[in-house]
């Protein structure tokens, strides 16, 4: 076989392993930034950001692929989630969406109140248990968290607690005020 | 526990029953969980998985390049002079190259310009640029994997990080890659017409002459994240913290050219500024120095003593960026990073 032809083979089961990875883990992927970002268009949005780089860097076939795209994609939100301008647009989204349902109205605007307090507590959080938080909200389990973020599983659990408690803090102190 | 009711069992269960401060305790944690699981709440997005699949491939991620190279026009300063170097050196290499063969064994600065730069890429309207083995770039997640791809080198090992660098590292190989560059003046003269211009005359002797030039195979490993865009732009890709490379010396062979032909012809390109065809003319004995072109814009250089040898150090201790170079037993080694340039010394001292 020559170099071109070996060039092309490389390539495409290098494209084949990468439409693998993305069928496989695009809707997790999706779920965490909607997670932090409540906000379905911009999840996707930044789903397809982390995917685009990662396939330029790194090959699809490594085994830490999924951990890689996890950890980008609860750090990729968050960060949006810090945003100011889009917070607004954020909001006003969620608003809209609560606003569809037929419960009580004014239960309805507290807990959308209290969304919006956690999401802000969460963007001013320490990027650590901010993603173990928003990772564990998606489903991962406490070793695929541990392998996204490079931390012993050890550690997850009391993260956790300590980031719950935190922002249960923060909810509640608004909702006092 | 409070995360999964099955692991409630046994000795654990017993006690909570029994023990009403952590009863107490276990609940307080539980309601935490559920509040905020109830906040987490979003609707499942609804996702059209093969859509965004043809939306991703279509932007920009549908062949993987082997090599990334960008030029560093509109991005941080940091990043620029680091591929600045980078790119022209392979340039500057290729053009102070002599005789049979250069493999360069000291390391030396040449101060260029950005309009030197310029002139210096109208050269390859000289001549036809083509890979004769291209080299393929992997990243991978340890040293061994890095290491086969770069043939059997392996990646420098860093014994002290300064205070401040992530631990998170990702190496990466390269293997051996040949290009010629073959001179024409024929291609010369229809590139200078289709600008209005005319061609200068290259030596008779250069004319149709073949230029090989070998780099690689290479490793290195990348501290901190790559590339994590801080709010998803292109503007604001982050230069790591921390690369160490190291990489066979390049070399450059030619059927036919000598030094004094090459110098000759980069002298008479137009638009290259005279501090550099000063340094070119000054320069006697270019067979064994491999030149580190330093954007005068962008960065200082200096001559540093780094593992017994001499090397180049670039940069300053601002953390802005710095770098070092240096050739030891037939490799170049480089130390770069958003670092102090006294922190890229020291580490390029450690290595092992």
């Amino acid at each position: 076989m020559n170099v071109g032809a070996r060039h092309m083979n490389v390539a495409a089961s290098e494209q084949q392993a990468f439409e693998a990875l993305f069928t496989a883990e695009y809707r997790r992927v999706v779920g965490i930034a909607n997670r932090v970002l409540a906000d379905a268009h911009e999840a996707e949005d930044v789903a397809q950001e982390v995917f685009i780089d990662f396939h330029r860097l790194h090959s699809a076939a490594a085994d830490y692929a999924p951990a890689w795209l996890h950890r980008a994609a609860a750090h990729e939100s968050l960060n949006r989630l810090r945003g100011a301008r889009r917070r607004q647009k954020r909001e006003l989204a969620q608003a809209m969406e609560e606003g569809e349902r037929t419960l009580d109205p004014q239960k309805q605007a507290e807990l959308a109140e209290d969304r919006r307090r956690l999401r802000e507590g969460l963007g001013r959080m320490a990027p650590k248990p901010a993603a173990v938080l928003v990772l564990r909200a998606s489903g991962l389990s406490y070793a695929e968290i541990a392998k996204a973020l490079g931390i012993g599983i050890g550690q997850i659990g009391t993260l956790l607690r300590r980031a719950e408690s935190t922002l249960r803090k923060e909810v509640n102190r608004g909702t006092s005020n | 526990m409070v995360d999964d009711p099955d692991a409630r069992v046994g000795v654990d269960a017993a006690h909570l029953d029994g023990c009403a401060q952590c009863k107490s305790q276990f609940d307080a944690i539980a309601d935490d969980a559920r509040s905020i699981a109830n906040l987490f709440a979003v609707p499942e997005p609804r996702v059209d998985v093969a859509r965004a699949y043809a939306r991703v491939t279509e932007g920009g991620a549908k062949a993987r390049p082997a090599v990334r190279l960008q030029l560093p026009f509109g991005r941080p300063l940091q990043l620029a002079f680091v591929a600045a170097v980078a790119v022209v050196s392979l340039v500057v290499v290729a053009f102070a190259a002599s005789g049979l063969l250069f493999q360069p064994t000291k390391v030396k600065p040449v101060a260029i310009t950005l309009s030197d730069i310029q002139a210096l890429s109208q050269l390859s309207d000289y001549g036809t640029f083509a890979w004769t083995k291209e080299p393929s770039f992997q990243v991978t997640a340890n040293a061994a994997d890095a290491s086969a791809v770069a043939g059997g080198l392996t990646p420098p090992v860093v014994s002290k990080l300064p205070a401040g660098v992530s631990t998170t590292v990702t190496y990466g190989g390269m293997s051996q890659a040949e290009a010629t560059f073959t001179f024409s003046q024929a291609k010369a003269e229809a590139s200078a017409k289709a600008q209005g211009k005319t061609a200068p005359k290259l030596p008779a002797n250069v004319d149709g002459a073949t230029l090989t030039v070998k780099v690689g195979p290479a490793v290195g490993e990348v501290y901190g994240n790559i590339n994590q865009p801080a709010n998803g732009t292109t503007e604001q890709v982050n230069l790591p913290q921390l690369i160490v490379a190291k990489s066979v010396a390049p070399s450059v062979s030619s059927t036919q050219v000598t030094v004094t032909d090459l110098k000759n012809v980069i002298l008479q390109q137009p638009g290259v500024s005279d501090e550099l065809k000063k340094t070119i003319s000054a320069i006697s004995d270019p067979n064994d120095v491999l030149f580190i072109p330093v954007p005068v814009e962008y960065a200082n250089s200096s001559t540093v003593h780094v593992q017994g040898v001499d090397g180049v150090a670039l940069g300053d201790n601002t953390g802005v960026g710095a770098a070092v170079v240096w050739v030891k037993d037939g490799h170049v080694y480089a130390v770069a990073g958003t670092i102090k340039q006294s922190d890229a010394i020291d580490i390029a001292n450690n290595l092992k």
